[in-house]
């Protein structure tokens, strides 16, 4: 017998009893449906975290420390040292793109600037990187340039929001940033609401046009919190005042030190020459405290990061963060997984009951069919196919209305409805966080795997037609 | 020598002339050998723990052409010795062989190819497929075989023009009266050229009229391409279209006699 003839005798067979055929296909598409969106809830989880671990910084970046968990120590047994050399090292690792120490100020700092010293900021973060390695590491200058001059510096992208101008009180001596989360809210009293600040004001001052002054110091306590200190009452010395001249703002990254936010990022040694300035007892040795390892490949972080452990230093990345997160939404998946799979099961169990009713039926239509000489084998295909066409059927419009439903959810949790937000709720992109994700492979995967349920049950149905003898068409006459 | 035989038949290219649908060449081992051949036949069925003897030494043969009627009262095995013949069930002792080849020791599948290359069916009770309208209710033994759509249908209502059903090519069994449904019976049966037509009380649902008609169409469509036909039946009207008449009484032959008519 011919493929398309033995389709063409499962439609007229579907089609024979429809309400039946629709009501076992409701069936499927019911169980299609609760897996691929339950599978999409999981998937969602995991858009969720990709992007929070996108907001957390470069994920490429390795901060690498002295020691590490019992696992480091040279040959001689010390811990290694995490000297120029060992930078060197790391440089020298082929997936390495770019490599800095990272030194910080000791003591507390402080930046002024403006006529009497008016605009003030205090606990600063002094940062001391190696400045040529700017484009390697991946920090990006938002204006300016790199530091080329001792007395050059970088600031953090909110640095100058910082500054409290000392000759005004209340609400007017900050300029308030909302620093990426939205609209600044300023709460009105007069309405008792909540009102949005459409856009962020200018700092007091441009800071790549004004130098500023840091004071620091092993006894320094800030500009505002003890003025008397100012004044220089302390044995330990007074504190040491520099000018800095700002030429460069960077983006805020907190993977790549703090002051990237609001700080002072200054070229390594001239942080080193501060230190001595301001204390010249703190001859420190040439270790530094922390070195930054940018790894060109976001996927060979985990390499990386073992190869320097190897060398006998700790390393921390968001490496371990990111699995703890996908094991996590992993195990969530096979759950939801689980639960949409029982109704799947409970539509398997309306198809094969379906089957055994219509071979019941036609049991004397099979045994006609044997008799006029159709194998074993054509009929069994024809049952098998039946079977499996109201698993394809089911499985089709399941993925239609999963996508629908996927699309509502995505809308509902966006909040607004568009044509840009339909686009995105289907295909994500952007900035956009989605709660259910339907990748590609999920329509494919509950395709197949609803024709296969659809076989599978129609198995031991195609079994018992097969058997029927030819016999019982002659002997069952009406 | 079952199989070689068998594959060697399985080999040979399905001949359909299209204006009758009838096999037409040479028919191997049809000259010298009887067209149906039976020996010592025994089928017991199981009834509880004993078991009922429903033929016993049963010999036969039927010639290429002839139109052989077993004949019988209900219970007498008529219609247990036809499902030996056609190899619906096998025997419990003994042989057939059609054309030469043991239908009883072939296998199912064998025997489905078999039944699609050199058999044809009329069953008492129509047993039209429902779904099926009559075209391709005829046309469905030339879709086991695996013949095109387009072929199979073209024959299908040549067929049915034949049996005078050119007004009802696309009606459903439910819409046709008793008479209509076993004329395409009839057409199904005959739509392969088969070598061997079995016809199972062909006329028992059918008016008077009406009988006379079915008979005769077999009796027509059986001379005119030299086909064999095994009638069975207890109708003795019916027993007169007949070459031969079989008696059959308690499972055994009792009479076996020429019909000049």
């Amino acid at each position: 017998m011919r493929f398309a003839d033995i389709l063409r005798l499962c439609r007229q067979n579907l089609l024979r009893r429809k309400s039946r055929t629709v009501l076992t296909v409701l069936g499927v598409v019911v169980g299609c449906c609760s897996i691929v969106l339950m599978v999409s809830l999981g998937a969602g989880i995991n858009e969720q975290n990709e992007r929070m671990l996108e907001s957390m910084g470069d994920l490429s970046i390795i901060t690498v420390y002295t020691g590490g968990s019992g696992a480091g120590g040279g040959a001689d047994g010390k811990p290694a040292a995490l000297d120029d050399k060992a930078v060197e090292e790391f440089r020298s690792i082929p997936q390495v793109a770019g490599v800095t120490p990272m030194a910080s100020m000791p003591y507390t700092a402080s930046l002024k600037t403006g006529g009497g010293d008016r605009y003030v900021v205090d606990y600063v973060q002094v940062m001391g990187i190696d400045t040529t390695q700017l484009d390697a590491m991946g920090y990006v200058l938002l204006e300016g340039r790199a530091p080329l001059r001792p007395g050059e510096a970088l600031l953090g992208e909110y640095t100058a929001y910082d500054f409290t101008d000392r000759f005004r009180a209340g609400e007017d001596s900050m300029r308030y940033h909302s620093r990426g989360s939205g609209g600044m809210c300023v709460y009105d009293e007069t309405t008792g609401t909540c009102r949005e600040v459409a856009d962020d004001p200018d700092p007091f001052f441009d800071p790549l046009d004004t130098p500023l002054t840091l004071v620091t110091g092993p006894s320094f306590n800030g500009l505002l919190s003890s003025e008397g200190v100012m004044a220089g009452d302390t044995g330990a010395g007074a504190p040491l005042e520099t000018t800095l001249t700002p030429v460069g703002i960077l983006e805020e990254d907190y993977n790549k030190g703090g002051a990237t936010s609001s700080g002072v990022i200054l070229p390594l040694d001239d942080l080193k020459r501060l230190i001595r300035d301001a204390d010249p007892s703190s001859a420190r040795a040439s270790a530094y405290d922390q070195v930054l390892v940018k790894v060109s490949d976001m996927a060979q972080v985990g390499e990386v990061e073992d190869q320097i452990r190897a060398l006998g230093f700790g390393t921390s990345s968001v490496r371990q963060m990111r699995e703890n997160l996908e094991e996590q939404s992993r195990a969530i998946q096979l759950i939801l997984g689980g639960i949409g799979a029982v109704s799947l099961l409970v539509a398997a169990i309306g198809i094969a009951n379906t089957m055994v009713m219509s071979v019941t039926e036609r049991t004397r239509e099979i045994g006609i069919m044997k008799a006029l000489g159709c194998t074993v084998r054509d009929i069994r295909i024809m049952f098998l196919g039946e079977a499996g066409a109201i698993g394809f059927i089911g499985g089709a419009i399941g993925c239609v209305i999963s996508a629908v439903a996927s699309v509502a959810i995505n809308l509902v949790s966006f909040g607004s409805v568009d044509v840009r937000g339909v686009v995105t709720a289907l295909v994500g992109g952007g900035e956009a966080v989605r709660v259910s994700v339907i990748p590609w492979w999920l329509y494919l995967f509950a395709l197949a795997f609803s024709t296969a349920i659809g076989l599978l049950s129609g198995f031991q149905p195609a079994n018992r037609a097969v058997r029927i003898p030819a016999l019982d068409a002659i002997r069952n006459t009406t | 020598m079952a199989l070689p035989h068998v594959a060697q038949r399985s080999a040979e290219p399905a001949r359909i002339s299209m204006d009758s649908g009838v096999r037409r060449g040479p028919r191997p081992g049809a000259r010298r050998r009887p067209m149906i051949e039976v020996r010592g036949l025994r089928k017991e069925y199981p009834v509880g723990d004993e078991s009922v003897v429903a033929l016993e030494r049963i010999d036969l043969a039927v010639p290429r052409g002839q139109i052989c009627c077993i004949y019988g009262e209900s219970g007498s095995g008529k219609s247990t010795l036809l499902n030996q013949l056609a190899g619906l069930e096998k025997p419990t002792r003994g042989a057939v062989r059609i054309g030469g080849v043991p239908v009883s020791s072939l296998s199912e599948r064998e025997l489905a190819v078999f039944r699609q290359r050199h058999l044809g069916f009329v069953f008492q009770s129509y047993n039209l497929l429902p779904t099926l309208n009559a075209v391709e209710n005829v046309a469905m033994p030339l879709m086991f075989r695996g013949v095109p759509k387009e072929r199979r249908e073209r024959a299908a209502r040549a067929m049915l023009e034949r049996v005078g059903l050119k007004g009802r090519m696309g009606h459903y069994p439910a819409q046709m009266s008793g008479g209509q449904q076993q004329r395409v019976g009839i057409a199904r049966a005959f739509i392969a050229g088969p070598q061997v037509v079995f016809a199972d009380e062909p006329t028992g649902n059918l008016d008077s009229r009406t009988k006379v008609e079915v008979m005769e169409m077999i009796c027509d469509f059986a001379h005119a391409h030299r086909q064999t036909i095994v009638l069975v039946t207890h109708d003795d009207h019916m027993a007169r279209y007949a070459d031969r008449i079989v008696t059959l009484f308690d499972g055994r032959i009792v009479d076996d006699t020429p019909n000049t008519h």
